[in-house]
C-alpha cells in the first residue's frame, strides 16, 4: 500500500488552485472557440487588427496565467476548505426569486417581499420591525426615484392583466 | 488662476457643498460599516451622481473616497473589524489601545492623521497632477497603450495575495471589455444575439454586482459573526505629546502612502501596510508595535488617507485610475462626458480645481466629524445585517436598473455579483477585474491605433523612448520576484 502524496488529501483531491486553473483554462477555451464565430469582414474592407485578434491575445495569456497557477500548487498540499453554508444558496435562489417577482408583481412589491424574506431568513425574528423597515425603504424608492427622478419601474404581468 | 479661484468657489456654492458633506457623512458611516468599503459605496451610489452636474458628481464620489478611508478606523480601532480594508493596519494597535480603555485617544489621533494625510496628498496632487498631464500632452496612441500595459500589470499587486490570480481576474476584465460591437470593423463580439450587449457591457451593473452583490453572497457565510463595540466615552484630542512621537511617522507615513496612491493600481490598503511596516521599523521602540502604540494608528491612517489624493494623481492626469475606487470614479467621469487625461487640464481646468477643492473640503469635514460624531458612526457598525444587506440588494437594483431603466441590466449586476462571488471563494479579487475592465478598452483602442500608425510593424514600438521605458518597467515588474527569488537561493547557496 503506497503512502498517500502530500499533494493530495484523503479524498484524492489537489489544491484548489489546481481546480481553478483548470476552470479558467476551460473558460478561456470555450471563449477562444467563439471568436470562430465572429462575422467575417470582407479583406478589401478592414482596417487595422480583425475584431477576433485582441480577444483571442487577452485568451491566450488568460490561458498562459491558468497553467503558472496550476503549476505553482502542483506541490501545495490541499487547504481544508469550508463547505458552503445553505443560507448562500437560499440568499441566491432569493435573488432569482426576486428577478422573477419583478415580472411577475413588479419591482417595488418585489422589492419588499425580499427584505422582509431574506430578513427572517437571516435570522431576525421581530417581523412587525422587518415589515416597516422594509415598506419604509420601498417607500423612500418610490419617493426618490419615480417621483423625483421620473424613473418607470418594469410592469408586472399582474398589473397589466389586470389593467 | 482664474479657472483655481473658479474651482475654489464651488466650496461657497450650496449645492455643491451640500454634495461635500453629503459624501462625506455617507463615505465615515458606509467606511465604518464591515463589508462596505469605499469601492463599494462609490459603486452603489455612481448610478445616482447621473442626474449631478458633473463638478457636483465628482465631488460626491471624491468626498466619499476621502471620508470611507477614515472611516474605517471608526470600527478597526472600537470594534477590532476594519470598516473599510485600508484600515485593517489601524486595528493592529487601535484595538489594543482601545482594549486598555484608550480608544478615545486612538480616534483622535486616527481622524488627525489621516487629515494631514490626507491634506498633504491633496497638495502633492494639486503640484503633481498638472506636471504629469503636461508630460503626457504629447503622448501618442503607442505611449497610452504602454500606459495601460503598465497600469494592468500593476493589478498583479492588488486584491488577493496571489498575482497570478490577479492578473488572471485582470485579464478577465479586459476580456469584458471586448464585449459588443468592435468600433473598427462593426463585428459583434460576446454578444450571443443579445441587442442590448451591442454597446458593450455596462460597467455600473458589473461594478454593482462584484462588489455589492458578491460581498452580500459573502456575508451570508459570515451571519455567525456579531460585532461588540468598547466602551467609549468621548473622543480626546491628541496631546502636544502624542503629536511629538508621531509626527515623524505622520511625515514618513503622508510621503509613501502619497507615493503608493501615485503608483497605478495601489491603493490605500497597500500603502496602509507598508506605512505600518515602516512606521515600526523607523521607530525608537517597536516592540510596543501590536499593543497598542499610537504611532501604529498614526502611520496606517496618514498613509491610507495619503493614498487617496495619490490615486488621484493618474487617474486626472492620465485617465488611468490609481486604484479600484478611482476606477469607479474614472468610469462616474466617463459617464458625464468627461475624458480624464491631459486634455482635461486644458479644457476644463476649472473642473479640476473643484476636484482638488471638494477634497480638501471633505478632509477638514471629517475631522470634525471624526472629533464629535464618532461614537455615533461606530454605532452604524451594529446595524444587524438582516437589515443592512436586503437594503443593499434593493439599493444595487435600483442602482442597475436605473440609468438605462433596462432589466438586462439588472441580470446583468446579479451574474455578475454571482461571478464575483465565486472568484472571491476561489481567492481571486474584484478589485482587478475592474481596473481591467476600465482599462481593457484603452488597450485594445489604443493597439490598434498604434498599428495604423506603425503600419503593421510591431518592432516600431520600440522606436519610441517612452514606449520602451514603460515597457522595461512593465517587464522589470514581472521579473523582480523571480530574480529576488534566484538571488536568495544563490546567496544560501554561497
Amino acid at each position: 500500500m503506497s503512502e498517500p502524496s502530500p499533494v493530495l488529501d484523503a479524498a484524492g483531491r489537489r489544491h484548489s488552485d489546481v481546480a481553478a486553473a483548470a476552470v479558467v483554462l476551460a473558460l478561456a477555451a470555450a471563449a477562444f472557440a467563439v471568436t470562430f464565430t465572429f462575422e467575417e469582414v470582407p479583406a478589401a474592407l478592414m482596417q487595422g487588427l480583425g475584431a477576433e485578434i485582441f480577444p483571442r491575445l487577452v485568451l491566450l495569456v488568460i490561458g498562459l496565467l491558468a497553467l503558472v497557477l496550476a503549476y505553482q500548487a502542483r506541490h501545495r498540499a490541499p487547504e481544508a476548505s469550508e463547505p458552503m453554508p445553505p443560507m448562500v444558496y437560499s440568499t441566491a435562489a432569493a435573488m432569482i426569486a426576486f428577478f422573477v417577482g419583478v415580472w411577475l408583481v413588479g419591482m417595488l412589491a418585489s422589492m419588499f417581499v425580499f427584505m422582509v424574506g431574506v430578513g427572517r431568513m437571516w435570522g431576525e425574528k421581530r417581523l412587525v420591525r422587518l415589515v416597516m423597515a422594509a415598506a419604509l425603504l420601498c417607500l423612500a424608492i418610490w419617493l426618490v426615484f419615480v417621483k423625483l427622478f421620473g424613473v418607470a419601474l418594469p410592469h408586472s404581468v399582474l398589473s397589466e392583466r389586470i389593467v | 488662476m482664474d479657472a483655481f479661484l473658479g474651482g475654489m468657489a464651488i466650496l461657497v456654492d450650496p449645492y455643491i457643498l451640500g454634495m461635500i458633506v453629503a459624501g462625506t457623512v455617507l463615505g465615515v458611516l458606509v467606511g465604518a460599516l464591515p463589508g462596505i468599503s469605499g469601492s463599494t459605496t462609490t459603486a452603489l451610489l455612481l448610478p445616482f451622481t447621473i442626474t449631478m452636474t458633473p463638478t457636483a458628481a465628482i465631488a460626491f464620489l471624491g468626498a466619499i473616497y476621502c471620508a470611507a478611508n477614515y472611516g474605517g478606523s471608526i470600527t478597526a480601532i472600537l470594534v477590532n473589524t476594519p470598516g473599510d480594508p485600508s484600515a485593517s493596519a489601524t486595528a493592529f494597535d487601535g484595538y489594543p489601545m482601545a482594549q486598555k480603555g484608550e480608544a478615545g485617544r486612538a480616534l483622535g489621533m486616527s481622524a488627525f492623521a489621516s487629515t494631514l494625510g490626507g491634506i498633504f496628498s491633496v497638495f502633492v496632487l494639486i503640484v503633481a497632477a498638472p506636471l504629469l498631464s503636461r508630460v503626457a500632452y504629447n503622448f501618442g496612441p503607442p505611449e497610452y497603450f504602454a500606459l495601460a500595459i503598465f497600469g494592468l500589470s500593476m493589478v498583479a499587486a492588488i486584491g488577493g495575495d496571489s498575482a497570478v490570480k490577479n492578473l488572471i481576474s485582470g485579464a478577465f476584465g479586459v476580456l469584458l471589455a471586448t464585449v459588443g460591437l468592435d468600433l473598427t470593423t462593426g463585428v459583434e463580439r460576446f454578444t450571443f444575439g443579445v441587442y442590448e450587449l451591442s454597446d458593450g457591457i455596462g460597467l455600473v451593473p458589473v461594478l454593482i454586482g462584484v462588489f455589492a452583490i458578491s460581498e452580500l453572497l459573502l456575508q451570508a457565510t459570515q451571519l455567525h459573526v456579531v460585532a461588540t463595540m468598547l466602551k467609549l466615552d468621548a473622543v480626546r484630542l491628541p496631546s502636544l505629546a502624542d503629536f511629538r512621537k508621531c509626527a515623524k511617522s505622520i511625515a514618513l507615513s503622508s510621503g509613501l502612502g502619497t507615493f503608493i496612491g501615485i503608483l497605478p493600481a495601489l491603493g490605500a490598503t497597500t500603502a496602509a501596510l507598508v506605512a505600518y511596516n515602516e512606521t515600526k521599523r523607523w521607530s525608537s521602540h517597536p516592540e510596543e508595535f501590536g499593543k497598542g502604540a499610537i504611532e501604529g494608528v498614526a502611520g496606517p491612517e496618514a498613509a491610507n488617507n495619503a493614498a487617496v489624493g495619490g490615486a488621484m494623481v493618474p487617474t486626472l492626469a492620465l485617465g488611468i485610475p490609481g486604484s479600484s475606487t478611482t476606477a469607479i470614479i474614472l468610469v462616474g467621469l466617463i459617464v458625464q462626458g468627461v475624458r480624464p487625461g491631459p486634455h482635461l487640464f486644458n479644457e476644463q481646468p476649472q473642473l479640476l480645481y473643484a476636484v482638488f477643492a471638494s477634497m480638501l473640503a471633505a478632509n477638514l469635514l471629517y475631522l470634525a466629524m471624526g472629533l464629535f460624531a464618532a461614537k455615533l458612526f461606530a454605532r452604524i457598525s451594529l446595524i444587524p445585517s438582516a437589515y443592512l444587506w436586503p437594503a443593499v440588494f434593493v439599493l444595487s437594483v435600483i442602482g442597475a436598473y436605473g440609468p438605462n431603466q433596462s432589466m438586462i441590466d439588472v441580470g446583468i449586476m446579479l451574474a455578475a455579483g454571482v461571478f464575483g462571488f465565486i472568484f472571491r471563494r476561489f481567492g481571486f479579487s474584484p478589485a482587478p477585474l475592474i481596473m481591467g475592465l476600465v482599462l481593457g478598452t484603452m488597450a485594445e483602442e489604443t493597439l490598434k491605433q498604434s498599428l495604423i500608425i506603425f503600419d503593421h510593424d510591431w518592432l516600431r514600438f520600440f522606436s519610441r523612448p517612452i514606449v520602451v521605458s514603460l515597457f522595461a518597467v512593465t517587464l522589470a515588474g514581472f521579473l523582480s520576484p523571480v530574480v529576488m527569488k534566484i538571488w536568495r537561493s544563490w546567496r544560501a547557496a554561497a
